[in-house]
């Protein structure tokens, strides 16, 4: 490692310089300004003029970068989010979400981390809004994960099923749509950010889909109900206590038809390589 | 040690493109008439699966040097160790021929600013940004260059010119000049510099490969490096100039916004053939 001390104007010159770029922009007149009468006069100071611009201008210019690009990679990122909502006002929350937690890592596309947790917990914005920006989370994560060899079962996984956990593949997803949200994000993927989008509407009973990562991008199948119930509980329980679960919540009739139907949701989940492996259940090994 | 450039994966003239996600599909199906890509190390530094298999698929096909955004050289915090060994992954997968980045600062204090911000130029700044390179350079064991920023500010503290700063950090670490036009005609229009100085502190025999590329003109009349346009007649002028002082280099065109057909950047980057004839 290089062992040189820096010189030691350097940290507060970056402090002050740091400051400007994350200066909020405007808002109030429509279009996003930069404020350059809140700079740092000290900062300011150390700048020259330009001949056909002052120090403030110039230092606006990459206020306004910082804010812009940042601003880009989240609503490509929640681009259904932000289609629904309007590019103006999912902005103001983006921007809020940014001032609050600015980018800590070299890579631009965690930047928008969080950013669903962080949305959801908005009040006075539409109930959709919140699933929205959870489905624009989902395909992020899918797209971001790296590849992982999925579990096929072996003779020895057998007597060990029921008290195991299957662990979920980083490139697999269970969503249950509450709000009509899915046809839009397939068409915002496949037409880009100007496809036609219907509003969302509620949807009674919720759809509930798979979702897998692969080479030629993210594939979706359609789970009955008590599938994509199953696949959920099964990603944090052990199988035979997410069977119980089920079981629990079941009519006499399903109840009955529950073991095979949950053998072929089970047997189809694993081949379509929605687990990446088969772990001992971490609860009871802890004192 | 010494890291000498290699002409056995890219010819001293060779023209190149850098690579962009819209055209990915389009190189590994249509193998483009173009000698060799460069990509941007951040977007292939993740774990993610589908950016590494289509880098293996170019790769198979052509020569790919790396270019970085966010080394964060002249950070007052020390480097990124971790940043450097998923860069070192990197140019050992595709077995770049050399590997740049930036001559300034990209975050600071925990934050990352994903821009790439300029500095006072002062001897004491050189000193550092020489031994980091020079650190940088050893660290990813083949050449490592340096490129000049376009800036839109200069600063009082400043004892030296951009131009001296950066001839002094190439020498002082013995490293590569990653030389932009565009960037210099930029900043010599921000600033009210003659770019044909620039050019004459440049030492060419280091130079690694010069970048071209688009600009925009704000209102103000302040000239910002959007990478959104063709290449200006301005710049390939000062292109020409800088390959009739120490041509043969490699060039690679930049279009990172509004970014046309792969075929139009190819006959974009062509122009260079016809400039420096």
């Amino acid at each position: 490692m290089s062992d040189r001390e820096p010189p030691p104007w350097l940290e507060d010159f970056q402090r002050r310089f740091g400051e400007v770029l994350r200066a909020p922009l405007d808002r109030s007149t429509g279009t996003l300004r930069a404020v350059t009468d809140g700079y740092d006069p000290s900062t300011v100071s150390e700048v020259r003029d330009a001949a056909r611009a002052s120090a403030t201008e110039r230092l606006a210019v990459y206020n306004r970068q910082y804010w812009f690009r940042l601003l880009d990679v989240m609503n490509a990122s929640y681009a259904l989010t932000s289609r629904l909502l309007s590019a103006w006002r999912f902005n103001e929350h983006a921007a809020a979400f940014l001032h609050a937690r600015p980018p800590t890592t070299w890579d631009i596309d965690r930047a928008p981390d969080g950013f669903d947790d962080f949305i959801a917990a908005v009040n006075d914005l539409p109930p959709w809004v919140a699933d929205a920006a959870r489905l624009d989370a989902t395909w992020r994560r899918l797209l971001h994960a790296p590849a992982v060899k999925p579990y096929r079962p072996t003779a020895e996984d057998a007597p060990r099923l029921l008290s195991s956990r299957l662990v979920p593949s980083p490139a697999s997803a269970v969503f249950e749509e509450r709000w009509r949200l899915f046809e839009s994000k397939l068409s915002l993927q496949r037409g880009g950010y100007d496809a036609a989008i219907d509003a969302p509407t509620a949807m009674e009973p919720p759809r509930w889909w798979a979702l897998l990562r692969e080479p030629g991008g993210v594939r979706h199948f359609a789970l009955a109900r008590g599938e994509g119930e199953l696949l959920r509980l099964m990603a944090s329980l052990p199988v035979g206590e997410a069977l119980a679960v089920m079981e629990e919540g079941c009519s006499d009739e399903e109840r009955e038809a529950l073991p095979e139907r949950a053998r072929r949701w089970l047997a189809q989940s694993v081949e379509r390589g929605m687990w990446s492996g088969l772990e001992a259940d971490q609860r009871s090994t802890q004192v | 040690m010494v890291f000498a450039v290699s002409e056995a994966s890219i010819a001293r003239d060779a023209l190149g493109v850098g690579l962009r996600a819209p055209h990915v599909a389009y190189v590994i199906e249509r193998s483009p008439a173009v000698d060799y890509f460069e990509v941007i190390s951040e977007n292939f530094m993740g774990p993610a699966f589908a950016p590494a298999a289509r880098l293996d698929a170019v790769r198979a096909k052509y020569p790919v040097v790396i270019h970085g955004v966010g080394l964060n050289l002249l950070g007052h915090a020390p480097l990124d160790e971790r940043y450097l060994d998923d860069l070192c992954r990197l140019a050992d997968r595709v077995d770049a021929p050399f590997v740049t980045d930036h001559l300034c600062w990209t975050g600071a204090h925990g934050a990352s600013h994903h821009d790439l911000l300029p500095l006072p130029y002062t001897p004491d700044l050189v000193e550092l940004a020489a031994e980091r390179a020079a650190y940088v350079q050893r660290r990813v064991g083949r050449p490592f260059g340096v490129e000049n920023l376009s800036s839109y500010v200069s600063f009082h503290r400043s004892t030296m010119t951009e131009w001296d700063f950066y001839a002094a950090v190439v020498r002082e670490a013995g490293c590569w000049f990653m030389l932009d036009v565009n960037n210099v005609y930029v900043s010599s229009r921000n600033h009210g510099f003659d770019p044909s100085a620039y050019l004459d502190a440049i030492d060419f025999s280091r130079v690694l490969q010069v970048h071209i590329a688009g600009h925009s003109k704000e209102i103000d009349g302040t000239i910002v490096d959007t990478h959104d346009h063709a290449v200006d007649d301005a710049v390939w002028a000062l292109y020409a100039d800088a390959w009739r002082r120490g041509g043969p280099f490699p060039t690679l065109l930049e279009w990172d916004a509004k970014i046309p057909t792969m075929p139009e950047l190819l006959r974009e980057v062509a122009k260079a053939r016809e400039v420096r004839a």
